[in-house]
């Protein structure tokens, strides 16, 4: 494409102004504010208008920012420019009030509505992100050497990796990474707080199974105690029988040792004998009395003894009996609680399982990454290696062959090598810099610019070359052959353009 | 005449698992009930009806004893009860041999039999589940016997796993009410002369609106019902539509807001809607302490004009990005994929 001339009907502070250009270098000089980024700008809206913002972003957008103050009916102008050898004449307004815009192909005489589709095909793959990379060049806006150089480095990333040197694809994706890590973290926090639910419910659960273990062995001791209950049954009779024996007992010796003692006293009164018998007898009786009545006495204390024996057991056996059946009870109902406990694990369980509406938005942050992982590796595939190629072939022309190969690594970081040696970036001069800038934007210029090649301007970049790094690259632009529009408030360009006898067309401001 | 007929009470469920005000919300499926039977109390009703799921699993026999407790308050009251799914009667333990209080009356069989109330002219019809599942068709062909008076039904299921039934057909049948339960929204068929009483509590995020049981009295020989919201919290939800003037701040004021007018007991599903500006980076977890917020649901768009960025990018990644996207039907996945990436390749960009 080559931009023949431009009619500046209204357009920001410029009104009927009319620049014809060259296919060649054109050095369009102005003092500051005089109106070159107008121009520039110009040029941008008439290819591809002028999106308006919406609400309260539009108050500064570029549409407000250039709309005139006088005439605002009038806003726009006329294009004349020349595509694949076609001749072409692009009329716009802008206007709110007015919204025109026309394009004639000035070779067929056929008229177009500029905004149906027809422009976009004679712009081909140049869209307005790829304008804005390769028909204009800026300045490089960092100051410092340090600054200077990440925003070279990311200009070129951005190229490699998207076809956009203002794209920060790290940045982009730590973005993404740090969304996703939110997500993920309030997820895990969620599935923590119900695992730590299903372990109380489990630790319940252990409990309870330990209690069941608990009563399991007492039924299985009840039960044995049954076993011997039989015995005891058997010991029971025993006891009542001893029992019994010893009643019978106490009875013979209530008797004997009531009827013994009687027959001596009565014995020593109705047998008148001497002193001596009768002393004897009575003596006798009273003996075997005392001997009774402790045998007696004897007696009772065992019987005292097997009766409690006796009431012991039968307390144990009723006992027992009650105590089976609660234990039964008290297991059926540990069991159904038990039961309910083990429903309540495994709806915990589940609900661990359940995806929560977080892995979503993970899923789909996890599928933003990838994409753009893939697509920006497809587009490195496609364009870093010849990028890297064109923008050192420039570099070694522009510099006379001093740097030779500009290189970028996996991390982004670039190095150029020189015959001998390979530098880094951070070790060259803000000269040097701006030359890999310079090369790496006119390697991009033809490399994404496919079909045709498109002019270049080229606005302020020359404020930090010497002498002698301007004269290399300004030749370099004449060898070229290709239609270049410089922006300048210097004189230097167009001095350095005369003492090299390179033909040029000066547009004044 | 007057009843209540209340279902699924589901006394020991605990509702939003895993959530702060979880525990409380299985004290206060227990607080209602009581507060029913105090209702009771101080409104004495002839009957009683429970149409199911009392309790949310099997009943320990503490949990039968406070309940029946609770029933000998009301002795003024006959109460009528089945068990359903979720309690149903198993072969050992729970209701099984359970001696309930003199004003009970509990259908213990898996299939209908029929109880005249002693004394009111009502007759009451009732099955209680003995498995999780019945697909049978229990009811079909059912009728009410002859007997001067109102037939009531009480039910348990309606869906495919637990007793499939035909409410229009069954109320054709001659039954003046169907009492029923297993549907934890309340529904009232009016026509049919049924309802679903619901759940006098919510017990998930899906049962929104109001909660309670179902009132019914005789006015003129003609039965009348309505549902007494009852619940102490209800599920709501919050719709913000967002523009591009929305910020984190002036949505979550606007959340407040709701919550406030709302009630700030009620548990909340907020769901963001509309398009907002694309250097917008919402921070859902923050809703989340602006009240008992179980979900926030952000299904806004950054403002992108989708086909001019196309345009504009064309050939670049942001293109590509877009392309890849583009001309087929999206999964909600890859819609939010795209805005996500989108935004953070656009408003990472100088």
């Amino acid at each position: 494409m080559i931009i023949r001339k431009l009619t500046i009907k209204n357009f920001g502070k410029i009104n009927n102004k009319t620049f014809e250009l060259t296919d060649g270098i054109n050095v369009l000089y102005g003092e500051n504010e005089s109106g070159k980024t107008t121009i520039h700008t110009f040029l941008k809206s008439m290819l591809y208008g002028i999106s308006r913002q919406r609400g309260r972003a539009a108050r500064n957008d570029v549409y407000t920012a250039y709309e005139p103050w006088e005439n605002p009916g009038q806003y726009g102008g006329i294009l004349w420019f020349e595509s694949c050898g076609e001749n072409f004449r692009l009329t716009r307004n802008f206007s709110r009030s007015r919204p025109y815009q026309e394009l004639l192909s000035e070779t067929t005489g056929a008229i177009a509505d500029a905004e149906n589709g027809s422009l976009e095909r004679i712009l081909g793959d140049v869209s307005e992100v790829i304008y804005d990379n390769t028909v204009s060049v800026g300045q490089l806006k960092s100051v410092t050497g340090q600054d200077l150089v990440r925003e070279l480095q990311n200009y070129m990333a951005g190229y490699q990796g998207s076809i956009d040197s203002s794209m920060n694809l790290q940045k982009a994706s730590q973005m993404l990474k740090m969304s996703r890590k939110g997500f993920q973290g309030t997820a895990q926090r969620r599935r923590k707080e119900i695992e730590a639910e299903r372990n109380k419910v489990s630790a319940k659960m252990e409990y309870l199974e330990k209690e069941i273990d608990d009563l399991l062995d007492r039924q299985e001791a009840a039960e044995e105690n049954d076993l011997q209950g039989r015995d005891g049954r058997r010991s029971e009779t025993v006891l009542a029988e001893h029992l019994e024996e010893i009643r019978e007992r106490i009875r013979r010796v209530r008797i004997i040792f009531t009827v013994l003692p009687l027959l001596c006293v009565l014995g020593a009164v109705f047998l008148h004998s001497q002193a001596v018998v009768l002393t004897g007898l009575l003596f006798l009786g009273v003996v075997l009395f005392l001997i009774g009545l402790l045998r007696l006495r004897s007696l009772e204390r065992e019987r005292r003894k097997k009766r409690r024996l006796l009431e012991k057991w039968v307390n144990r056996q009723k006992k027992i009996r009650w105590d089976r059946g609660n234990l039964e009870k008290n297991l059926e109902e540990k069991g159904t609680d038990y039961e309910n406990l083990r429903a309540e694990y495994q709806e915990y369980e589940k609900l661990l399982h359940t995806p929560v509406p977080e892995d979503q938005e993970v899923q789909a942050l996890t599928l933003a990454l990838e994409t753009i992982e893939e697509l920006s590796g497809r587009i490195t595939g496609e364009v870093g290696l010849s990028l890297q190629r064109r923008t050192s072939q420039i570099l070694s022309e522009i510099t006379g062959g001093k740097y030779t190969q500009v290189l970028m690594d996996q991390n982004l970081h670039m190095t150029v090598n020189t015959e001998e040696r390979s530098v880094s970036l951070e070790r060259l001069s803000r000269g040097t810099l701006e030359q890999i800038y310079f090369a790496l934007r006119m390697a991009a210029g033809e490399l994404f610019c496919t079909r045709e090649p498109f002019p270049v301007i080229l606005d302020d970049v020359f404020g930090m070359y010497d002498e002698e790094r301007l004269t290399g690259v300004l030749q370099w632009l004449h060898k070229e052959n290709r239609q270049i529009i410089i922006s300048t408030c210097n004189r230097r360009e167009m001095e350095i353009l005369e003492r090299e006898d390179i033909p040029y067309q000066s547009l004044l401001l | 005449m007057r009843f209540i007929h209340l279902a699924d009470v589901h006394l020991g469920a605990v509702p939003d698992k895993g959530w702060p005000w979880s525990s409380k919300r299985g004290e206060e499926i227990w607080e209602t009930f009581r507060r029913v039977i105090a209702y009771i109390r101080e409104n004495p009703v002839d009957l009683l009806f429970i149409a199911g799921d009392l309790f949310h699993r099997q009943p320990l026999l503490r949990e039968l004893k406070e309940v029946n407790y609770l029933f000998t308050t009301i002795p003024d009251t006959r109460i009528y009860m089945i068990a359903g799914n979720h309690d149903y009667i198993r072969r050992e333990g729970g209701y099984r041999g359970f001696a309930w209080a003199e004003n009970v009356t509990f259908f213990m069989e898996e299939k209908v039999t029929c109880v005249k109330d002693p004394l009111l002219p009502v007759y009451v019809y009732g099955f209680s589940f003995h498995h999780r599942e019945i697909r049978q068709e229990l009811l079909q062909g059912l009728a009410p016997m002859e007997g001067e008076g109102l037939h009531i039904l009480l039910a348990h299921g309606g869906d495919l796993e637990h007793v499939p039934m035909n409410i229009p057909a069954l109320s054709a049948s001659g039954f003046d009410y169907l009492a029923l339960g297993h549907i934890h929204k309340p529904e009232l068929m009016i026509k049919s002369g049924a309802g679903y009483s619901g759940s006098p509590e919510p017990l998930d995020r899906s049962e929104t609106g109001q909660h309670g049981f179902i009132e019914g009295w005789l006015e003129n020989e003609r039965l009348r019902v309505r549902l007494v919201p009852f619940a102490c919290r209800s599920y709501e939800q919050i719709v913000v539509t967002l523009n591009e003037e929305s910020t984190q701040g002036s949505v979550e004021d606007m959340v407040a807001r709701e919550i406030i007018r709302k009630g700030k007991e009620n548990i909340y599903q907020i769901h963001l809607r509309g398009e907002r500006a694309p250097e917008l980076l919402l921070l859902p977890e923050r809703f989340k302490s602006l009240g008992n917020v179980l979900l926030v649901e952000d299904a806004t768009r950054p403002l992108y004009d989708l086909e001019l960025l196309q345009k504009q990018y064309w050939g670049t990644l942001v293109g590509d990005y877009i392309d890849y996207f583009s001309g087929r039907a999206l999964t909600p996945v890859e819609e939010k994929a795209l805005y996500y990436g989108l935004q953070a390749l656009l408003e990472t960009s100088r």
